[in-house]
């Protein structure tokens, strides 16, 4: 006969089964612990796993006191306690009572650190390798799922800065994760001015492949810087050693990418002003100069130039004229004395003495055939002349004889 | 001109201007130029629509 049981019956059933069985209580269980969340209620929730399966634990808030490590992902415990059924929904889970902390870490977490210690090695994490950001990128690509809450907030951080968004979308979880995640950052080169990777919250398992060596050396062989912001603040992937920023989230990631719109108006404003008071400043300098310049040559100084050359012309002219008379009164001397000098040679110092020239109208008279009697002569005395008419023409032989 | 290369010459501007050793016409000519790009860095700013691509070429419906 089949019984019928209600939902809740059935897990009651269980329950029943599973906690009244000994050999479920006072067990040990052994597995690497992920999904780790301290509760604020002080009690702890995890699961513990090993290759195979995994099994939800709960450590309340009493048994938690006498903890003597720090519970973590990635650590790998034993766990102390009894299985019980949460009825709501049906799980089973591991009630732990004590852990320990089992030797080593999680055989996935080894192999995380060996692959960061391989990589840093090659020089994929290092300082000098850094890109930094462009401050005005024009093309902002980005790698995640188009799905995702972290798209949607990148989305929306971007806000109004214009820039084209070319999404590369990606698988980033489960299987093929890793080859999807570097093949969508691969598939944006020479498309992006810089590259956000993303994904949203998850646990570890969620965000293995951002551990993986393929999506590391994807955002080695970007051409752009590439900020990478996966999972929570707490989450630190191997991805993020690689890129040139890390962003603690998505949203935090946008914020990195582009400047923020206002403050570049902002700027815009200032420089605005800074132009118009530097061309002021330009201005009102270039005014003093004129000014300067006016006063220099004011009217007042004009004429003053003017009287300046005035006096410096009369000096001149002065000094000219007083030469010019000097060589007036040599000159005059210097005629009295040929006149003087003139005089004494000349005729009229002998006519002066008594003497008296004798001439007619054709010239001197020197001798006596030189004029007919009767004809008008002239003479000339020292002082005024007489006009005559000859009486006789006689030669000096006549009268000698 | 993008945006990064009209901000670069227009802090270049602004610096040769605050220097002053340029003649009048020379100042008058950069500040025409400097508020030229103060209104282009604007209007890029204002103008902004987000384009998204999709490099497979299928948006979500929500984002398209």
């Amino acid at each position: 006969m089949t019984q019928i049981f209600t939902v809740t019956e059935l897990n009651q059933r269980i329950a029943d089964r599973l906690e009244n069985d000994p050999r479920l209580h006072d067990l040990w269980a052994r597995g690497e612990v992920s999904n780790y969340v301290h509760h604020r209620s002080g009690h702890r929730y995890f699961t513990i796993k090993d290759q195979g399966s995994a099994i939800s634990c709960v450590l309340f808030r009493g048994n938690g006191l006498s903890l003597n490590f720090e519970l973590k992902d990635g650590k790998n415990v034993m766990v102390f306690g009894d299985v019980a059924v949460y009825r709501p929904q049906g799980r089973v889970q591991l009630i732990a009572r004590a852990i320990r902390q089992d030797e080593g870490l999680g055989f996935r977490h080894l192999q995380r650190e060996a692959l960061k210690k391989k990589l840093a090695a090659e020089g994929l994490f290092a300082q000098e390798r850094k890109r930094p950001l462009p401050l005005y990128p024009e093309r902002i690509g980005i790698v995640t799922s188009p799905q995702g809450a972290a798209l949607r907030d990148v989305l929306r951080t971007l806000g109004s800065y214009p820039a084209r968004i070319i999404l590369s979308p990606a698988q980033v979880q489960g299987d093929g994760a890793e080859e999807s995640v570097a093949f969508a950052i691969a598939a944006l080169r020479g498309k992006a001015d810089v590259i956000v990777v993303c994904r949203g919250g998850g646990s570890t398992e969620d965000l293995w492949c951002f551990n993986s060596e393929i999506v590391a050396r994807a955002i080695f062989d970007c051409d752009v810087p590439v900020i990478s912001a996966v999972g929570h603040e707490t989450d630190v992937t191997i991805a993020d050693f690689v890129a040139d920023v890390r962003a603690a989230t998505p949203t935090a990631a946008a914020k990195l990418a582009v400047p923020d719109v206002e403050k570049v108006k902002e700027d815009l404003r200032t420089a605005q002003v800074r132009i118009m008071r530097a061309l002021w400043t330009a201005l009102e300098r270039k005014e003093e100069r004129l000014e300067y310049i006016q006063q220099n040559i004011s009217a007042k100084k004009m004429y003053s130039l003017a009287r300046d050359a005035r006096q410096r012309l009369d000096y001149l002219s002065q000094g000219l004229d007083a030469a010019q008379d000097k060589k007036m009164s040599d000159l005059l001397s210097r005629l009295e004395v040929a006149e003087g000098r003139l005089l004494a040679v000349g005729p009229l110092a002998t006519l002066k003495r008594g003497y008296a020239i004798a001439r007619t109208g054709k010239g001197l008279i020197l001798q006596s055939e030189d004029a007919r009697p009767g004809e008008e002569i002239e003479l000339i005395l020292w002082k005024g002349r007489l006009r005559c008419r000859v009486l006789e023409c006689r030669d000096d032989e006549e009268e000698t004889a | 001109m993008g945006l990064e290369e009209a901000l670069d010459s227009l802090e270049e501007i602004v610096q040769l201007l605050e220097e002053g050793k340029m003649t009048l016409e020379e100042s008058l000519d950069l500040y025409e130029k400097g508020m030229t790009l103060v209104k282009l860095c604007n209007s890029r700013l204002e103008s902004a629509q987000k384009r998204i691509e999709c490099l497979t070429g299928e948006l979500p419906p929500d984002l398209s």
